[in-house]
């Protein structure tokens, strides 16, 4: 083996103009890189900040803490929308069961419930989020495979076709909550099934698990327009959520834990959509649960026993 | 030899990286993303709670002309009013009255004018069991009091707030439930409910073919 010849012999610590030029040439190309390759740290600041990352659960939170959170959020909501919302924690209420109940002989398929929850609810515009589906049936059938999400006729209801919104069932026995790895979504007290979207990792196993296509997921920013923000925000519900994070109906909490009905509800014009506390007794839904033909529970074999039930007028 | 290859295999190197480098920093923040055309934004007609019609209660309420339904602006008092009933039995509805589609019921037994309005008196309305109302009552409970006199069992589950629209609030302690009469969403010459300009639907990024849409309308 010949020895390697050194370029020059001029200097004595072996360092030498060319040498030198070759390592601070990759030294400052591989600093640049590393400074491109983590440029879009940059833009953090607009997903996150410090003590959004550092938050507790929602659930190990005081009362105090939830003050600065809400505060934070608000903050945030007015920094990105320039409308500054009242954000609250909407606590469930003693001897409060919700339950949702949906007249499938009244539901025209006009779509309307769909888009009152989006804007009650500040979900993304573009791409579009929208909890409610409405699958349009062939009319003495129950198969899901044959319900059409995209009709789109001049005038509904359509001859032969019955109208089935969709969204989340707020289970008993939720495949969703049973699967999130970070404990992000529980089912309440009240019956509603939540998300903190600050702990949510957005991995999407709830997304899997879910038989009823009931949840969301920002794959990008949502975008909505300052002029049709909801400012009336609530921590667990409809304050805007961030990129990566899953969402999904949530019995608008900021308006029924306040004692008022969901936006759905007001909105459907042929009053098919009734909503409830099913523990007491002189309620609608109790009416409903009491004397109307109760259809299932959808998917009832799955065993996750909604509380959103489908019925006929006898 | 050996020397000159390593460096020039370096300085490939280096230039490869600050080449990444500017392309990096100059496309990231902004890449250059095909981006889909903008979902267009609802109208804001389909988020309006408003009732599908306007009642002659809510009309008047609204500062409506009382005059549009004093009968006796045209009508004689006291002067038996004579229906024209064609060679099927309809009625022969009048001139003056055109706007009246007479379609209660889908077997013809409720087109009878007389069988709610009071041919003594044109002001009021009379239910089976004979009971009167005026026809300008105010109140949301006098339509279906009239409705109800046929329309027993869904006047029961109205009630119970189970048949028809309903807002404010499910906790009667924090609030009232508002209701509407029946002809704050049905005609009363047509009561069946009326078809509807459907909301968009989703939006599709693709479009959809039959293969993928099983159910589309056979």
């Amino acid at each position: 083996m010949p020895e390697p010849k050194t370029p020059c012999s001029c200097t004595t610590n072996g360092m030498n103009r060319r040498s030198f030029l070759r390592t601070s040439g990759v030294l400052a190309a591989g600093v640049a890189a590393l400074a491109a390759s983590l440029s879009p740290l940059r833009e953090l600041s607009d997903y996150t900040s410090v003590e959004q990352f550092m938050q507790k659960h929602y659930k190990e939170l005081t009362p105090a803490e939830m003050q600065k959170v809400l505060a934070r959020i608000a903050n945030e909501v007015e920094k990105q929308y320039h409308i500054r919302p009242h954000v609250k924690d909407y606590k469930p209420m003693d001897g409060v069961e919700f339950v949702y109940c949906l007249n499938l002989t009244r539901c025209i398929g006009c779509r309307k419930c769909v888009h009152a929850c989006v804007a009650e609810n500040n979900q993304s515009r573009d791409p579009e989020i929208q909890y409610i589906r409405v699958l349009k049936m062939p009319d003495g059938s129950f198969d899901m495979e044959r319900g059409e999400h995209n009709y789109a006729p001049a005038q509904v209801p359509e001859k032969g076709f019955f109208y089935m919104p969709v969204q989340c069932q707020q289970c008993r026995n939720a495949p969703c909550v049973k699967v999130c790895p970070t404990r992000a979504t529980w089912t309440e007290p009240d019956g509603i099934t939540v998300i903190d979207y600050d702990w949510c990792i957005g991995c999407r196993y709830c997304e899997a698990a879910c038989p009823y296509f009931a949840r969301r997921f920002n794959w990008t920013k949502p975008k909505i327009p300052a002029d049709r923000i909801n400012p009336n925000m609530s921590y667990l519900g409809n304050r805007p959520r961030k990129q990566g994070v899953m969402e999904k109906c949530h019995f608008c909490i900021q308006r029924t834990r306040a004692g008022r009905y969901p936006a759905c509800l007001e909105v459907c014009p042929a009053g098919a959509r009734k909503f409830g506390n099913v523990l007491d007794p002189n309620s609608e839904v109790r009416y409903i649960l009491d004397n109307k033909r109760v259809f299932i529970q959808l998917k009832e074999d799955l065993g996750t026993s909604p509380r959103f039930y489908y019925y006929f007028d006898v | 030899m050996n020397g000159n290859r390593t460096n020039f295999v370096l300085l490939v190197i280096v230039v490869a990286f600050l080449a990444t480098a500017a392309v990096f920093l100059e496309d990231l923040p902004g890449r250059a993303v095909v981006h889909p055309p903008p979902v267009p934004l609802v109208d804001l007609k389909f988020v309006d709670p408003a009732p599908t019609r306007v009642s002659i209660a809510e009309n008047l309420k609204k500062g409506g002309d009382p005059s549009d339904y004093d009968c006796y602006l045209c009508h004689e008092r006291n002067k038996p009013l004579k229906l024209n009933i064609d060679t099927n039995g309809d009625i022969i509805v009048p001139s003056e009255h055109k706007n009246i589609v007479m379609a209660h019921g889908d077997h013809k037994r409720n087109n009878n004018c007389f069988n709610c309005h009071d041919e003594n008196n044109l002001d009021q309305l009379q239910t089976r069991d004979g009971r009167v109302l005026k026809l300008t009552d105010l109140s949301p409970l006098s339509t279906p009091q009239l409705c109800g006199s046929c329309h027993g069992p869904t006047y029961r589950d109205w009630e119970a707030g189970v048949h028809g629209r309903t807002s404010g609030y499910w906790d009667r302690k924090m609030g009232g439930i508002a209701r509407l009469s029946c002809v704050s969403c049905h005609n009363p010459h047509a009561p069946k409910f009326q078809g509807r300009e459907p909301a968009p639907g989703p939006h599709l990024l693709h479009p959809v073919t039959a293969s993928v849409q099983p159910g589309r309308s056979e």
